[in-house]
């Protein structure tokens, strides 16, 4: 399968890359380059923490000095207080880098975007005054004259190299393992709309947890080593801005979301700076700080997502070859046994549902039923309600009165994500496509919620898009489909965990007429299927064809239901749509 | 003349082995910061250097080793202890073949490049404060300043020397004012601990604030209402020193009327003048390791005109001395090997010469590499210069203090 063969292609490339690192370090005795090549794995593995929280995730944080600092300052006050071997002080810096992730993440993630980002910042200025005043402004590791090695120190340089590559290989390959996970996908589907993540049944709050638990534990660990390579602790060096910044610097340099990218960054600036510096520090000091960051500059505006991509893109890597789709059996359609319905049953009761935005009645005791196996349209004008009942139905907004039931189970006060587990697929009127992802890894997104295993989830995602007719372009990067293709892309994603109902925001919006007429027996043939549809549509011209029965809403009202052709010919449908005026016509 | 140079010859290529001549220039290293947020004080360091390497070149070079040049060689310790790591390996890869060198101004840093220098057998001067750099057991390091806890145990004793030499009654009483950072904190420790018991000195107004400091008004106004003999006025920010100072201008405790205390270079520098101005600044007294004696005003004054700078400090001149006393050990051991110029460093035990660059004037190094009784001056503001008033052999002026 296409991820299997990108999974072995990238653990070659590590391999490649360990083997020529290690052939460098060979060919080179100068010490000076050597400390070089030992502290550009130490900024790569910073820069991979970095990456596996804030590249994945999307939730930038300013503040990754703070569990590098811990790492190193646990190391170093144990080795000093406790006489214990960094042998032993990283693994324990980790601990500490990992729970500070815990308590710092749980608050932390209440806020969002720049708030969140900002609250970050906080954390290492506030321990870097900590420190300073607990008295640590200056500690120094002392030389050990015996049983040097096990106080981790070496007489060899290249004994610290090997510790440092080894250390940034493993959180290449942790990155790695992630990347071609759920893990890694469902940080990625926050990323990119985290209430749309939450749509497709990820658990959004657990999986930021996990992150910033795992990316502290490799930041501490690198912390740790960074110690015992300058043997000087001081709060500025570890939890100063610099540090922070320099996280993001080599990732945003290399390339976000890949764990190529720090280690793309670190290798080229680290040295770059340092070069600099040797060649032109003396004659004006300061100067390697001014080329420096217009390099940074540069790349960023010739290459904004960071190098990694932007050659990735010039010579179109990482495109998959098209394979024939797996064929799927029709149970592997359905929706599975334990939510089977019969034709006719009532799936969703929607009783008297009010929402209330501070003076505006967005809702006002929607009352409504869907059957089983039938294609209901909501319509309205805009304005009438239409998204904000479907996010009152899928638990991003509790309904101020009234109650929801799917299949006899109360919704009410249910996160977006169990509603998706229990069986309801959701669209966006905006597609929230992750464009650096295929089509495939788009959809397996959603598929995760209903697979016990990622190879299941996989299966799944296959099928759903051979379901609506994509397998031809289902190794195709999102960010390079039509508007009809990402409307079936989502689509796919929403019936991947084979739901039982399915909710579709316009789905309509932006395709033409042609396209529209291709979409409608995907959905017809998905009916068919087992599958219940709800559409939210305003063109009221589509839906009579389309649908079976026809809610209508205006002002958050429902002031018309039934079958499409007795609805369209409702006076009161007809005034909400074009006034009072040709209510009257219509009637004569 | 020529004789003792043809056997000075003849002693060198005795001493190695006649194999190699000897080298026709001797490499000395300097790491300061050169850029970043201490780049004043590194430049100070470099010029200092500078100034001795020509000084000592225009005199015929080394005569031990046959009029040998001295080159120096400059890193750059940039902002942090990474960088100055950094600066010591790119030296130490570039040039084995450095004799000894000196730097990197800030105490971490120092901390950090030694961790190289002493890997690589090179003898290391400086003139950071902080106790862990020859607490570390390492051999090649030579602290040529009184420790941080030194200079807060030396304070007290002198100023109350200084104030009875300049015919006024033992000061009985202190107050103070600082704000809570690392430096006065810790300077400040000593003095609660035992300092001020041992010296019979009562401390009746401590004033500690978080800086910046909004208002000085109520501490100084305590200060007024308490009249302590002297003030010890040690907040860190320039700001809060000028905020500070102008509350007592206010309170006409001003120009000397009330002795002002502080520690640290950081009170005698052009730019404090600049910001806090002349008259705020009359009669401020502060303690440090090294400043310009009378013995050697003669260097000073040269430095001023060269370099164009109003005085000159404690960077310059520690690290003139540094290079001329590198030079001088090298001269006595007729080699500019590492090894051997560590070997007549640890050896050393001078008076006079070039010993009056620093406080106390004598270089003799203990075991760990701190030197022997090093020294602290106290420094007076007076019309606008920095100069130093006490220990008397080292003086360029009478202290001014209030006789009552």
């Amino acid at each position: 399968m296409g991820d299997r063969q990108s999974l072995n292609r990238s653990l070659t490339a590590i391999g490649v890359f360990v083997v020529v690192y290690v052939l460098v370090v060979l060919l080179i005795d100068n010490s000076y380059y050597r400390l070089m090549l030992t502290l550009v794995p130490i900024w790569a593995t910073l820069g991979l923490a970095w990456n596996l929280f804030s590249g994945y995730s999307g939730l930038v944080s300013f503040g990754h000095a703070s569990f590098f600092g811990l790492g190193a300052y646990t190391a170093t006050l144990l080795q000093i207080h406790f006489d214990v071997t960094f042998w032993f002080g990283i693994p324990c810096g980790m601990l500490v880098g990992g729970l500070a992730g815990l308590v710092i993440g749980w608050p932390t993630f209440r806020l969002q975007g720049v708030y969140f980002a900002l609250a970050m910042l906080a954390y290492p200025l506030a321990f870097l005054y900590l420190f300073e005043w607990l008295g640590y402004q200056e500690v120094s590791l002392p030389m050990k004259r015996e049983n040097a090695a096990y106080y981790m120190q070496f007489d060899d340089q290249r004994a610290y190299i090997a510790l440092t590559l080894g250390l940034m290989t493993t959180a290449m390959l942790i990155s790695l393992f992630v990347e071609h996970s759920r893990f890694g996908l469902s940080l990625v589907a926050i990323k990119q709309n985290e209430l749309a993540a939450e749509g497709v049944g990820i658990d959004t709050k657990r999986w930021k947890l996990l992150a910033i638990v795992l990316s502290g534990t490799i930041a501490a660990a690198a912390g740790g080593l960074y110690a015992k390579v300058l043997l000087v602790v001081t709060p500025p060096t570890v939890f100063g801005m610099i540090t922070s910044a320099q996280a993001l610097i080599v990732t945003l340099f290399g390339g976000v979301g890949t764990f190529w990218g720090p280690v793309i960054g670190a290798g080229f600036l680290i040295p770059l700076a340092e070069i600099l510096h040797g060649e032109f520090g003396h004659i004006l000091p300061g100067i390697q700080g001014v080329t420096f960051g217009i390099a940074i500059v540069i790349v960023i505006m010739l290459a904004p997502e960071g190098v990694f991509w932007k050659v990735r893109d010039r010579f179109r890597l990482g495109e998959g070859k098209a394979e024939p789709a797996p064929g799927f059996t029709a149970a592997e359609l359905a929706p599975p046994p334990d939510r089977a319905v019969t034709s006719g049953q009532t799936v969703l009761d929607v009783g008297g549902v009010s929402k209330r935005f501070g003076g505006l009645l967005a809702l006002n005791q929607v009352t409504f039923q869907v059957k089983a196996g039938e294609i209901l349209g909501i319509i309205g004008p805009n304005g009438a309600g239409k998204t904000t009942l479907f996010n009152v139905l899928n638990g991003y907004y509790p309904p101020s009165e009234g109650g929801v039931r799917f299949l006899e189970q109360d919704l009410l006060g249910l996160k977006p994500n169990r509603v998706c587990r229990l069986g309801i697929g959701r669209t966006f009127q905006i597609v929230r496509a992750f464009p650096r992802l295929n089509v495939l890894q788009n959809v397996v997104v959603g598929a995760f919620v209903r697979a016990e295993n990622d190879r299941a989830a996989r299966r799944m995602a296959e099928a759903a898009v051979a379901r609506v007719g994509l397998g031809g372009s289902r190794l195709k990067q999102a960010g390079g489909l039509t508007t009809k293709e990402l409307r079936l892309m989502e689509l796919a994603r929403a019936i991947a965990p084979r739901p039982t109902l399915l909710l579709l925001d316009e789905p309509l919006a932006g395709l033409g007429h042609e396209e529209v007429e291709e979409l409608f027996p995907i959905l017809q043939r998905l009916r068919a299927e087992g599958i219940t549809i709800v559409i939210i549509e305003h063109t009221m011209q589509a839906m009579v064809r389309l649908v079976d029965r026809m809610v209508v809403l205006d002002h958050g009202m429902v002031i018309a239901q039934g079958a499409p052709a007795a609805v369209t010919r409702d006076p009161a449908v007809i005034e909400a749509y074009l006034g009072k005026k040709w209510a009257a016509h219509a009637q004569n | 003349m020529k004789r003792s140079i043809l056997l000075s010859l003849a002693a060198g290529v005795l001493l190695s082995g006649g194999a190699m001549a000897q080298p026709k220039e001797v490499k000395i290293g300097l790491i300061a910061p050169l850029s970043g947020p201490w780049a004043r004080q590194g430049e100070l360091m470099r010029k200092g250097a500078e100034l001795a390497v020509d000084d000592i070149n225009g005199s015929g070079g080394i005569q031990g080793l046959g009029g040998a040049k001295i080159r120096l060689i400059v890193g750059d310790a940039g902002e942090n202890a990474e960088k100055a790591k950094n600066a010591a390996q790119r030296l130490l890869s570039e040039h084995p073949d450095l004799s000894a060198g000196t730097g990197a101004w800030l105490s971490s840093f120092t901390l950090a490049i030694t961790e190289v220098t002493e890997r690589a057998k090179l003898p290391w001067l400086t003139l950071s404060y902080s106790e862990q750099i020859t607490a570390r057991g390492f051999k090649y390091v030579f602290q040529t300043s009184a420790t941080a806890a030194d200079q807060a145990q030396k304070t007290l004793p002198i100023i109350i020397k200084a104030a009875q030499a300049a015919g006024a009654a033992k000061p009985k009483t202190m107050g103070v004012i600082s704000d809570n950072t690392a430096s006065p904190v810790n300077f400040m420790k000593f003095m609660r601990e035992k300092g001020l018991q041992e010296n019979g000195v009562e401390l009746v107004v401590d004033e500690v604030f978080t800086p910046p400091l909004a208002d000085a008004t109520p501490p100084v106004q305590k200060v007024r209402q308490r009249r302590p003999d002297m003030m010890l006025v040690y907040p860190t920010g320039t700001a809060d020193v000028k905020l500070v100072l102008e509350k007592f201008k206010e309170f006409n405790l001003d120009k000397g009327r009330l002795p002002m205390f502080g520690n640290g270079a950081q009170f005698g520098t052009p730019e404090i003048l600049n910001a806090v101005g002349k008259d705020l600044l009359e009669g401020f007294i502060f303690s440090l390791a090294n400043w310009p004696t009378k013995e050697t005003e003669a260097m000073a004054k040269r430095f001023m005109v060269r370099f164009n700078e109003p005085f000159v400090g404690q960077d310059p001149v520690s690290t003139y001395g540094d290079v001329q006393l590198v030079k001088a050990v090298i001269e006595k051991m007729k080699s500019a090997e590492a090894e051997k110029v560590a070997e007549g460093l640890r050896a050393i035990d001078l008076k006079g010469g070039v010993a009056a660059f620093y406080a106390g004037g004598k270089v003799k190094f203990e075991d760990n590499g701190r030197r022997a009784d090093a020294g602290i001056y106290l420094v007076q503001w007076q019309n606008g210069v920095p100069v130093t008033v006490y220990p008397p052999e080292a003086a360029q002026a009478k202290i001014n203090w209030p006789k009552k």
